[in-house]
């Protein structure tokens, strides 16, 4: 083919500019370390980009939720336990107030500490988190949950609880309601309860209550009647007769058990003609009418054996429902421990996807920079070597020679 | 010696042109468009006598140009495709950096913008994180906009070059039809003999204007030629040249079509300019900007309507449903300029779910209404009749025509267009974001049996009790009645539907037992409404809930780098292409220095030769009049 000299000038032109544009490029991706900035360089690879970088602000959100959810966690985690303690020392007063050696005096003194206590959970119950929301109002957490009025104690919040989003999948709820800690606990042994009535006149104090057979007992109420000092009989709520028996009376020494319809209690003491026992189905009873009751029953005072039977009984019914809610806040911090140790395996998973993210994404857009350097030398070199072959060419002319 | 001398002096004479001829081609040899030229020699006919025939000297027969016709033809297509690649690659690669630049950050905003949801749904009492997601809103809404208007800046400069390449085409016809007249009046002057400098002029021209657009010629007997463009439609004939022109699209008057000024009238020639530059402005025009646009535009109506329909269902911090989060345009419907009558049609999204970015024609028979859809011409299904209570509907687009329509009246709808554009986020108080669920669930603490209620989902925000306290009771074990309503069956777990929301309760209730389900008053701390408005990132919220947000932001991406890509390398393919076609044209026609350099040589020696028989001539002559006078 027949070469001329302007063309000559543009294919070295051409090849010049092309190598300068590849220069450009490999400078580009050496001084951003990208292997690419735009995507058409490499369409593919930018929308995997836009996902990972995507995944990966996900995680680091996921994190921080999770973070906050475990100081909120730990919160209501601290506080429960302080809930734990305050009740277990409530448990020991009413143990030493059941004692017979109390006097209506001891029992006062007793009482100004339980007071004290009933105190100390009204306020445990209204614990603040950190951003100064009530941990145990549910959704309404600038309200506080729970508020005194004489002996009653009423809970102003909501039922709700937050939901926290911790995985891509996953949420976890960050709080529990004071509806849910506080009030939903089921009162006597949390199947049934059992009350002496108020005109009994005898000294039969009701101990240990156990369910034996939880399919036969159908929830109903029943009056166990004492028809004389030694027999008593169990009547439904119909009036109907369930069951009676033989009751052999003496002070304490002497415990009998009455069972029935797969439920059964122990009575000691000796219970007077016409004195009266009522079972009922649990029912929910917050803690701190629970605690109250026992506050009342200290402040009661006992002028003779039957007042003193009476408060034996509502200091044994405060035992039951003491321990009702002792294992109902444990089972709540078991819930809280438990998802204390999701947030660690969720915040674990997280940093698993964080870290295959960025290594993934490393791979896909960061520069192999041995290469990208070896590259540029090879380009600079060509293009200096394509520079001189210019110059030297172009010095090439027949008319030097004319 | 009469002869020798004229012989001598018609060498002279030849190779004194020859001579011009090669300081020509030195002269022009970086000349654009110049083809070397030859001067042609003949020997002048003999003069016959008894002694045979005695040459007569030499003569120029013509000087012409060394020009490859089938090479030239060759490279004005591969102009034409080349300029086609380089603009589409120019445009492409604009569009490419608007979309993929970090700096405009659709992407990251769109996370940053869910992540402050999850950021109020951590913390719904502050106003702080509000705060921060209500900035993050404005943020989002300007950067559709910044990317929107740097999209329109695009159009606005294709727009221009178009003008401009039409100008330039018209310029370059009235020329050629100029020349043509030089070239024919200059060979009937000349018996003939090709006026080389015009014709290479009038090649550079057509070769010009190859690159503009797509051309083919025919030549004339008398060497006029005639040049046609798009599917044949002649734009010089000889010494006139008819014109081109823009006009705004009947359709959509934000483009330009090309207007033809033919001898049968005046044409729209856009869709049959499919080559060279204008060709490209065109087709990036039409099969990647506009679809970019529309694109992005149902990326910002999917977001506005979403959020704003989550944020209805859920309450505020003031304890009222939420208001719009962002405002966006309603779909933008352009009358065909040719319409006649008063008719108005008014297009709103129905479905966002159902939108697909695309624009419609909507076209009216005089009886029966019919969509299509523009990028493929295809046909789609209406349903209504176009009234207020019947509205056509098709693809999440519902339109309502008022006025009397006539026949043949048309209609753009271009459902997306002005979507990135006017998306603008309307809250600015921070109390007004609605993190909170509308409703609020409770059972009686007082509840004998262990059944639970779930804490509740709005289905239908606008109705008007929705807020209104409703009490569940169990008349019995197995049925409940709602506000002391007719008692309903009870199945644990299902779905109880009233005032539009929906809560389930599960487990055994007991007799008595009531659960209650009212405004969510108060609940500043409830998260439920920032959740589901976070996880609308990642829900299904487009295509018909197969495509999130992101997936179409992505799909954008990558169909524009995609595009850009293959216009790059095409681009490159195609310039490779036209440099091989310059080099055959130019291995014909360009001049080469070294070759005009021995030609220079050759002719001076061939002069210096002739001149020296003129010297032998006289001597010969001089020995005659000497042996003559001696």
């Amino acid at each position: 083919m027949r070469v001329t000299t302007s063309l000559l000038r543009d294919v070295w032109l051409q090849a010049l500019t092309d190598t300068q544009a590849q220069l450009a490029r490999t400078q580009n991706q050496v001084s951003t370390g990208l292997k690419f900035s735009r995507p058409a360089e490499n369409p593919v690879g930018a929308v995997q980009v836009l996902d990972l970088q995507r995944a990966l602000s996900e995680s680091s959100q996921y994190s921080r939720n999770a973070d906050l959810a475990t100081n909120r966690l730990g919160v209501e985690e601290t506080t429960l336990a302080s809930v734990g303690d305050v009740l277990q020392r409530l448990r020991e007063l009413a143990v030493e107030a059941n004692n017979a050696t109390q006097t209506n005096e001891t029992r006062a003194g007793i009482a100004t500490e339980a007071r004290q206590a009933l105190d100390s959970l009204v306020q445990l119950a209204n614990t603040k988190d950190g951003s100064g929301n009530y941990v145990f109002s549910g959704f309404s957490t600038q309200t506080q949950p729970f508020t005194r009025t004489g002996t009653t104690v009423t809970y102003a919040g909501d039922q709700g609880q937050r939901q926290i989003q911790i995985g891509a999948s996953r949420t976890l709820a960050d709080s529990d309601n004071g509806a849910a800690v506080f009030q939903a606990i089921a009162n006597g042994n949390g199947v049934f309860t059992l009350q002496s009535a108020a005109t009994n006149t005898g000294t039969g104090v009701l101990g240990q209550r156990t369910v034996t057979d939880p399919t036969q007992y159908d929830r109903g109420t029943y009056a166990i009647n004492f028809t004389s000092p030694t027999t008593y009989e169990v009547r439904d709520a119909a009036n109907a007769l369930v069951t009676s028996g033989t009751f052999a009376p003496g002070q304490s020494t002497s415990v009998q058990t009455i069972a029935f319809r797969g439920i059964q209690f122990e009575i000691s003491g000796a219970p007077a003609t016409g004195d009266s026992f009522q079972v009922a189905a649990s029912r929910n009873q917050d803690l701190f009418t629970s605690v109250q009751n026992f506050i009342t029953a200290l402040d009661s005072g006992a002028s003779n054996p039957a007042g003193q039977a009476s408060i034996n009984n509502q200091i044994g019914n405060f035992l039951a429902d003491v321990d009702q809610s002792i294992n109902h806040v444990i089972d709540v911090r078991a819930q809280v421990g438990g998802r204390l140790n999701t947030l660690d395996a969720q915040k674990n998973i997280n940093a698993d996807v964080d870290i295959q993210s960025k290594s993934l994404l490393s791979d896909l857009q960061d520069l192999d920079y041995a290469d990208a350097l070896s590259r540029l030398n090879l380009q600079l070199t060509g293009l200096q070597a394509s520079e001189k072959a210019f110059a030297q060419t172009q010095g090439l002319s027949l008319f030097n020679y004319i | 010696m009469a002869d020798l001398l004229r012989i001598g002096l018609s060498g002279l004479i030849a190779f004194q042109r020859a001579l011009a001829t090669t300081g020509h081609n030195i002269a022009n040899a970086n000349t654009d468009g110049y083809s070397r030229q030859m001067t042609d020699l003949v020997a002048r006919p003999p003069q016959g006598s008894g002694g045979g025939f005695a040459g007569n000297g030499v003569d120029v027969q013509s000087v012409r140009r060394l020009f490859d016709q089938f090479a030239v033809n060759n490279l004005r297509t591969a102009n034409s495709n080349s300029g086609l690649a380089g603009s589409v690659a120019t445009f492409a690669g604009q569009v490419d950096n608007i979309i993929g630049d970090p700096a405009t950050g659709i992407a990251s905003g769109l996370q940053d913008f869910f992540n402050a949801w999850q950021d109020v749904a951590n913390n719904p009492g502050s106003t702080s994180t509000r705060q921060v997601l209500v900035g993050q809103a404005q943020t989002l809404a300007s950067r559709f906009a910044d990317a929107s208007t740097r999209l329109d800046n695009v159009s606005t400069e294709l727009n221009s070059r178009i003008r401009a390449d039409v100008g330039q085409i018209n310029n370059i016809a009235t020329s050629l039809a100029k020349i043509n007249d030089d070239i024919v009046n200059a060979s009937g002057s000349f018996s003939g003999q090709p006026p080389n400098d015009l014709l290479d002029k009038r090649d550079a021209l057509i070769t010009q204007l190859s690159q503009l657009t797509n051309v083919s010629t025919t030549v004339e007997n008398d060497g006029a030629v005639n040049v046609f463009i798009g599917n044949g439609q002649p734009l010089v004939l000889r010494n006139t040249a008819l014109a081109l022109s823009t006009v705004p699209n009947a359709n959509d008057p934000s483009n330009l079509d090309v207007l033809y000024a033919g001898t049968g009238g005046t044409t729209v020639i856009t869709p049959a300019l499919t080559g060279g530059e204008l060709g490209g402005f065109l087709k990036v025009r039409d099969q990647l900007l506009d679809p970019a646009r529309d694109q992005l535009g149902l990326i910002a109506i999917g977001l506005a309507q979403t959020v704003n329909s989550q944020q209805a269902s859920g309450l505020d911090l003031r304890g009222q449903l939420g208001s719009a989060f962002f405002s966006v345009a309603v779909p933008q419907v352009l009358p065909r300029s040719s319409n006649t009558g008063n008719a108005t049609v008014a297009a709103t999204v129905s479905n966002v779910s159902a939108l697909t970015g695309d624009e419609y024609d909507l076209r009216y028979d005089g009886t029966n209404y019919s969509l299509r859809r523009v990028s493929d011409g295809s046909s789609v299904a209406l349903s209504g009749v176009g009234t207020v209570v019947s509205p056509l509907v098709a693809e999440g687009i519902s339109i309502v025509v008022s006025g009397a329509n006539v026949a043949g009246n048309a209609f753009r709808i271009q459902p997306t267009r002005l979507g990135a554009q006017s998306l603008t986020a309307v809250i600015s108080d921070p109390r007004g974001v609605a993190a909170a669920g509308a409703i609020r669930t409770s059972a009686t603490v007082a509840n004998a049996g262990g059944a639970t209620i779930s804490q509740g989902e709005v289905l239908d925000a606008t109705n008007a009790s929705l807020l209104t306290t409703a009490t569940i009771q169990f008349v019995t074990a197995t049925t409940y009645s709602v506000n002391g309503g007719a008692p309903i069956a009870y199945t644990s777990g299902g779905n109880i539907d009233v005032n539009g929301w929906r809560v389930q309760v599960t487990g055994a209730p007991a007799i008595g037992d009531t659960f209650v389900v009212q405004a969510n008053t108060g609940g500043v701390g409830d998260n439920r409404n920032a959740l589901l408005a976070a996880g609308i990132q990642t829900r299904g919220v487009l295509a018909g809930g197969t495509a999130s947000l992101n997936d179409v932001f992505g799909g954008l991406v990558g169909t524009v780098g995609t595009r850009a890509q293959q216009a790059n390398v095409n681009r490159d393919a195609q310039s490779a292409i036209a440099s091989q076609a310059l080099a055959t044209v130019q291995s014909a026609s360009g001049v080469n220095l070294d070759e005009e350099a021995a030609n220079l040589l050759r002719w001076q020696q061939a002069y210096q030769a002739a001149a020296q028989t003129i010297v032998v001539a006289k001597t010969i002559f001089d020995t005659l009049i000497a042996a003559v006078r001696g």
